[in-house]
C-alpha cells in the first residue's frame, strides 16, 4: 500500500476527462425599428468590451459575450460558493439578417451589461418622399 | 486505509457527476427558450452567494438597471433587495420583439451571521451588482494557535 492511489483518483482504465468550455445561454433581447435603423438590446450581465464580439457573415448577425469568471469562483481564490443560481456562462446567439441592412455600417456598444447593436438600413430601403411639382 | 479513501471519494464523484448533469438539464432548457427563461427561473434577479472568510458576498444580475432605481435594506438578520426594471423603448421606434421584461422585483435573505452594517457596500458594474456584507468581528473566523506543552 502506497499513497501514490490516494494521490491520483480515478480509474486507470477510464480516460481522463479534459473540462469542456462550459454551455453558453442565449441572451434575451429586444429589437425596436424605426425608418432609418434596427436596434437590437441584448441583456449580457457580467460580459467585459474584450469579450464582446458582433460579427455579420452571408446574412447572420453572431452576438458572442464572454463572460467573467466570478472573482470567487475562481478556482485558488478565497469565497466558498453558499448559494449558486447562476453560473457565469458565455452568451452567444444568431440572427438572420434582414436584407436592407447595411453591413458596413453596423455599429455596437456595451452599456452596464446591455448591449446595443445598431443595424442601419440601406439608403435604397429607406422612406422618401416624393415631392410633387407643380408645372 | 488509502484505498478505502479513494473509493468514498469515488462515489461523491459521481454524486457531483450526477448534480452537474441536472444542472445542466435546466440550464440548456433555459437557455432553448430564452422567452421563458425568464418566467421558468423563479427568482429574479439571479443571485449567486458566497463566504469570502470574512465578508459575505451576494452578486446580481441586473442588466440594464439604473443604481438610483436599487432598494437594499439590512436589518440586523436580513438583506433585502428590492427595485425595478423599466422597459424603455427609444422615442420614435416601434417594438419588433421584447423579451426583455420589465420587473419589479424584491428579495430577502435571513443572514448567517451578524454582520457590520457601517461597512457594507454596493457596487454595480457590467450590469452585476455585489454587494459586500463585512462579518461583525465575532462572526469573522479567527485562527487558534497550537501551544505546545511540555
Amino acid at each position: 500500500m502506497s499513497n501514490t492511489t490516494a494521490i491520483q483518483p480515478g480509474t486507470k482504465n477510464q480516460p481522463e476527462r479534459v473540462e469542456q468550455r462550459p454551455p453558453t445561454v442565449m441572451p434575451l433581447v429586444d429589437v425596436f425599428e424605426n425608418a432609418n435603423e434596427l436596434l437590437l438590446w441584448a441583456d449580457v450581465p457580467g460580459a467585459v468590451r474584450d469579450g464582446v464580439e458582433v460579427h455579420v457573415d452571408k446574412g447572420q448577425l453572431t452576438l458572442f459575450a464572454r463572460r467573467a469568471p466570478e472573482p470567487g469562483m475562481e478556482p485558488g481564490t478565497r469565497g466558498a460558493p453558499v448559494e449558486t443560481e447562476q453560473r457565469p456562462y458565455d452568451y452567444h446567439r444568431v440572427f438572420a439578417v434582414p436584407s436592407g441592412i447595411d453591413a458596413t455600417k453596423i455599429e455596437a456598444e456595451l452599456n452596464a451589461g446591455v448591449l446595443k447593436v445598431r443595424l442601419p438600413k440601406s439608403e435604397a430601403l429607406k422612406p422618401r418622399r416624393i415631392e410633387v411639382k407643380v408645372s | 486505509m488509502f484505498h478505502r479513501f479513494v473509493d468514498f471519494d469515488r462515489t461523491f464523484n459521481t454524486f457531483d457527476e450526477l448534480r452537474r448533469r441536472i444542472d445542466r438539464i435546466w440550464d440548456d432548457y433555459e437557455s432553448a427558450r430564452p422567452d421563458l427563461g425568464f418566467y421558468a427561473s423563479s427568482a429574479w434577479p439571479k443571485v449567486n452567494v458566497f463566504d469570502a472568510g470574512d465578508s459575505l458576498v451576494f452578486r446580481a444580475d441586473v442588466p440594464g438597471v439604473a443604481e438610483k432605481d436599487f432598494n437594499i435594506t439590512l436589518t440586523p438578520d436580513g438583506l433585502t433587495l428590492s427595485g425595478e426594471r423599466k422597459t424603455v423603448v427609444p422615442e420614435g421606434y416601434s417594438v419588433q420583439r421584447q423579451e426583455r421584461p420589465a420587473a419589479r422585483f424584491s428579495r430577502s435573505w435571513t443572514l448567517p451571521y451578524k454582520v457590520d452594517a457601517e461597512r457594507t457596500q454596493a457596487t454595480l458594474k457590467d450590469g452585476v451588482l455585489t454587494i459586500n456584507l463585512t462579518k461583525a468581528p465575532e462572526a469573522q473566523p479567527r485562527q487558534i494557535t497550537v501551544r505546545a506543552q511540555s
